[in-house]
């Protein structure tokens, strides 16, 4: 049974979605799920792009950003987010491989704004405990671009970058850039100035679904490609034991629901600003019927 | 030991498979719960859901008498309140941030839950299981409603949990723990004294009962090649 | 066995065999990454040049390469009794465990694979259940194993086959699938965790 997005789901149907990988595209028509439609991707012998929406009649937006294919089931902006930093010519761009996880794409994205696992998901990579404590940092709604922001974020990591040597005190800026889209910008091993930044664009399949796109836009020049997207991968399925274990699987906006505190302020505006957003789509109290 | 009715205990495992410092998952009828046991020994049995962000509890680990959330490690003591959050490290945690604990009681080897306050019976009191000590065989997962299991091995009708007079040497302990509506765990004892080849001839006796429930519920599991 | 190379995937249970008793052996080898996905690099010519059947993993030895998780872990066992018994039918039950990881115990590999890369998780399928099926077949051993005292697949101690089949079973919450199903199962995986360089891999927390 699929279920699909509310008609008023305006914030999750109007977003672009990255569904999938530019370099797994073959010739051969491909199919994945969008909001509970089935979509079938078609690239012809000019390399143009045809996504078909069951029930649409009419081709779906297409955009080739960021090595993902990005579509959307309503009235996108003109491009998907802007993310500067990928068009440094000296930037990395990893494609890390795509990855299902049953769960709401919502508590993916929450999940990703989360230092305080650290030490006990990601342990003795991107936290160790004693070092378990997290400092007071800053979270803002930006309204004009109408984005979510934590900066000043700071977390002790033992090996925060797979070019890291030894632990460092690891900077953080978090972006939520739509609902289920997120950046972060961390501390980089091989630059003092620039960040290293990584990006995970999450496709909800259905509400309590979805694929996981993580992409990152590196300074590195020695690593291989194959390490760095290992380092990625086995960070992301640390995480998904917890997110396919988290009940419900949908995520609350009930502010009652679960219980916060400061360090989960980022979480916090993140849903408050899902709720002002009116977003339903793998949120708790909304299953539209099949 | 009725399940008739609200009041009912619910046999969730073996307390040989709860080794101390440990936490292990169950479900009855449908409500998934986190089995652990502190230190000292004794046996905890919570909602599987961490107040803080929903993680299930069962995958948890214990440590200093609390059971810790594998998330964010928040620990939770033996009354369910909230003891440490590792984020905030020097902070008290607020007497409102708690898991939720159920009546819990342990006896003839086997770990048992209540669903509400006011249970019935205590498992304890049944005087038909005290004659003897048990030894645990093993449990076993069984994807078939409970009530044609109770019916196909014989427990009254009413009861999750009887000693049987069945065509096994010596007398059984069967339990019986409803998953959901079509599964169920089927706990076996052996009374006491059992030989070890008795106690194997009840195992096998509990596969015999496993595959055939299975196969009146039209569930067949069958392990070979796959491509 | 000096100058050891294994060409690993993180996200592979096969490689994470070869990890597992490299780490019990206190053995190092030099890792080669093969990017499997989103890669698809186990069909290169390159590397079929080094693993004809695309197998992994492959484990080099002196320069000489050995193909798949259950040739890895005996050309490591080898000589070493504790870990491959010598006796006839310890040796031999030992080899049926290994083949029954190469064999029914597919089944399950195959399920945490769709799960993770092709969304086809939790479904009833005919795949599904020969994956159960396969998990209970090594649970039912195990429960009788215990009434008989013992806690390992084969003999008195951990061999190659509570290798060959621990991850499989321990990474089964991967697919959908609870270990609170398995009592006799999840005893032992505690056992193997409590083993003198046990590693995890991502589905196998560090606690717990």
């Amino acid at each position: 049974m699929t279920h699909r997005a509310d008609q008023n789901d305006c914030a999750v149907l109007d977003s672009w979605h990255a569904v999938g990988f530019l370099e797994t595209l073959g010739t051969a028509p491909t199919h994945t799920r969008l909001l509970g439609v089935d979509l079938t991707i078609q690239r012809n012998v000019d390399a143009q792009i045809t996504i078909r929406a069951q029930g649409h009649d009419t081709p779906l937006p297409v955009a080739e950003r960021y090595g993902c294919l990005w579509t959307s089931l309503g009235t996108p902006p003109a491009t998907p987010l802007a993310i500067p930093e990928a068009d440094e010519p000296d930037r990395r761009l990893v494609c890390c491989g795509s990855i299902d996880v049953h769960a709401s794409g919502l508590r993916v994205v929450e999940n990703f704004l989360d230092m305080a696992h650290f030490p006990f998901v990601h342990t003795n990579i991107l936290g160790a405990e004693p070092q378990t404590e997290v400092l007071r940092y800053h979270t803002e709604s930006r309204r004009d671009v109408d984005e979510i922001w934590a900066t000043d974020c700071r977390f002790h990591q033992p090996q925060a970058a797979l070019s890291a040597v030894g632990g460092q005190d690891t900077g953080y800026i978090y972006r939520v850039a739509s609902p289920f889209v997120t950046l972060l910008y961390k501390t980089c091993p091989n630059d003092t100035l620039r960040p290293d930044v990584i990006a995970l664009f999450v496709q909800p399949t259905e509400p309590e679904r979805c694929r996981a796109h993580p992409v990152m836009f590196l300074i590195d020049d020695f690593s291989t490609q194959a390490d760095l997207i290992q380092f990625q991968q086995k960070i992301f399925l640390q995480d998904r034991i917890i997110l396919e274990n988290q009940r419900p699987r949908l995520l609350p906006l009930d502010a009652r629901a679960e219980i916060p505190t400061r360090a989960d302020s980022l979480s916090v505006t993140y849903r408050r600003w899902l709720k002002q957003k009116q977003v339903r789509y793998g949120a708790t109290g909304a299953l539209p019927a099949a | 030991m009725s399940v008739t009715g609200d009041g009912g205990w619910y046999p969730l495992m073996l307390s040989a498979d709860l080794e101390p410092g440990t936490a292990a998952g169950s479900t009855m009828l449908g409500r998934d719960l986190a089995v652990w046991r502190d230190g000292l020994g004794q046996a905890h049995v919570w909602d599987d859901r961490c107040p803080h962000r929903g993680m299930r509890l069962s995958l948890g680990f214990v440590r200093e008498g609390a059971l810790a959330c594998l998330y964010h490690g928040w620990r939770f003591g033996a009354d369910g309140r909230c003891v440490h959050i590792p984020a905030h490290p020097d902070l008290s945690p607020p007497g409102t941030i708690r898991a939720a604990p159920l009546r819990v009681a342990e006896c003839w080897g086997l770990i048992w839950a209540a669903a509400t306050d006011e249970s019935g019976t205590l498992p304890e009191d049944d005087p038909a299981l005290a004659a003897v000590p048990w030894v645990p065989v093993r449990s076993l997962r069984i994807e078939a409603p409970w009530q044609g299991v109770a019916g196909a091995i014989g427990l009254p009708e009413g009861e999750l949990a009887a000693v049987l007079d069945r065509d096994v040497d010596g007398r059984v302990l069967a339990a019986l723990l409803p998953v959901g509506e079509g599964a169920c765990m089927l706990h076996l004892l052996a009374a006491e004294p059992a030989e070890v080849a008795r106690l194997h001839d009840l195992a096998d006796w509990g596969q015999d009962v496993r595959a055939r429930a299975e196969e009146r519920a039209g569930q067949v599991f069958l392990s070979g090649a796959v491509a | 066995m000096s100058a050891l190379v294994l060409y690993d995937d993180e996200l592979d249970e096969d490689c994470y065999r070869a990890r597992l008793f490299l780490s019990f052996l206190g053995l190092q080898a030099r890792r080669v990454v093969v990017d499997v996905v989103p890669g698809g690099e186990q069909d290169s010519a390159a590397f079929r040049a080094v693993s004809p059947a695309g197998v992994l993993p492959v484990l080099r030895i002196e320069g000489q390469a050995v193909c798949g998780a259950e040739a890895v872990l005996l050309a490591l066992a080898h000589g070493r009794a504790e870990w491959l018994p010598e006796g006839a039918v310890d040796f031999a039950r030992v080899a049926h465990w290994l083949q029954f990881a190469g064999g029914p115990l597919r089944a399950a590999v195959l399920m945490r694979r769709a799960s993770l890369f092709a969304g086809a998780g939790d479904e009833q399928s005919a795949r599904r259940r020969a994956a159960v099926a396969a998990l209970r077949i090594v649970e039912d051993h195990l429960a009788h194993r215990r009434l008989d005292g013992g806690l390992w697949v084969v003999g008195e101690g951990p061999t190659v086959a509570d290798i060959a089949l621990f991850p499989t079973v321990a990474l089964c919450r991967d697919w959908g699938e609870e270990h609170s199903a398995y009592p006799a199962l999840r005893r032992w995986v505690r056992a193997v965790r409590a083993l003198p360089g046990f590693v995890t891999m991502p589905g196998i927390p560090d606690y717990g």
